[in-house]
């Protein structure tokens, strides 16, 4: 798994690569999103469409991710969920818990212009 | 094609080694003609169990080794995965699906590996955990057209 970041209308995009299979990088993943957090970041958009797939853990560092922006009073937006990601999210009933849209510029147009 | 064992992997309870273990995996499974989709479903399989023995069953203790015995015959793929703990009974897992616990951030390992697979069996050993899971191949695993498993 490898995350590159960029900054887009102040919003932050983390476009995630490979296998979210957890371990030592499911870790560094948290306190990633827990640094932007502090570094005032409240808008983000994950780009899943380099992600060849996940399993459970990768599940939960989309929810750890998802509680620490919210309890910030921050928002998530996943992009460019793959089919197989999909299916993952209704055998576990997560589709309900993310918001997600096609393409990163979907995601992008749906955060409130000029905040 | 009789079912066949083709490959073992001993590694020790450090999640560090989760990514070995699916590296071995790849390369093994790589010559059979198999299709992306069945690969990435054992993958991930192996992942929830290796990671479940090391965590669960042998407690991160890296003393404590997690075997993997991967089997084939031409109707389908066997994944062995064996800890060295005290076992643990599946139906008293709670549900990940329920409202209560969506929101935890894990409890879901057993539910996804019995989803990819066809067949997910817990076996309890003495002087371990066993968890035994078996996916058929769409076609011969062997890209052929025998269909025989004895
Ligand atoms: N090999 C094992 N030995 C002992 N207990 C186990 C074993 N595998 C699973 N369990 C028990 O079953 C529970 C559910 O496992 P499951 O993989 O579904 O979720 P998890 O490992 O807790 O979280 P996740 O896999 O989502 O990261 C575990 O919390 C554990 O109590
Ligand atoms: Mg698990």
């Amino acid at each position: 798994m490898r995350v590159e970041t960029r900054e887009q209308d102040s919003v932050l995009i983390l476009k995630i690569h490979g296998k979210m299979m957890g371990g030592p990088e499911a870790t560094t993943f948290q306190e990633t999103i827990k640094q932007h957090v502090a570094e005032g970041y409240r808008k983000f958009i994950f780009d899943l469409g380099e992600v060849d797939w996940m399993n459970s853990s990768g599940l939960g560092s989309l929810i750890g991710g998802l509680t620490t922006i919210k309890n910030a009073g921050g928002e998530l937006k996943l992009a460019a969920v793959t089919e197989k990601i999909h299916s993952l999210f209704l055998i576990t009933k997560l589709v309900t818990i993310f918001e997600s849209y096609d393409t990163v510029d979907e995601a992008l147009n749906s955060f409130p212009a000029g905040k | 094609m009789p079912l066949k064992k083709v490959g073992e992997l001993s590694v020790p309870s450090t999640l560090d080694h989760l990514a070995d273990v699916d590296q071995f995996t790849e390369g093994l499974f790589r010559n059979l003609a198999l299709p992306r989709e069945i690969l990435d479903d054992v993958a991930i399989s192996i992942s929830e169990a290796v990671n479940n023995a090391m965590v669960h069953g042998n407690k991160l203790d890296p003393a404590r080794k997690v075997l993997i015995r991967f089997y084939v015959c031409s109707r389908y793929l066997r994944l062995v995965v064996r800890d060295q703990g005290t076992g643990f009974q599946p139906e008293t897992v709670p549900d990940p699906r329920q409202e209560q616990n969506l929101l935890k951030t894990s409890g879901r390992g057993l539910l996804i590996m019995r989803h990819l697979m066809d067949r997910v069996t817990f076996q309890p050993r003495r002087g371990g955990m066993q968890i035994v899971m078996d996916k058929y191949c769409p076609q011969d695993c062997y890209g052929g057209t025998e269909r025989n498993c004895a």
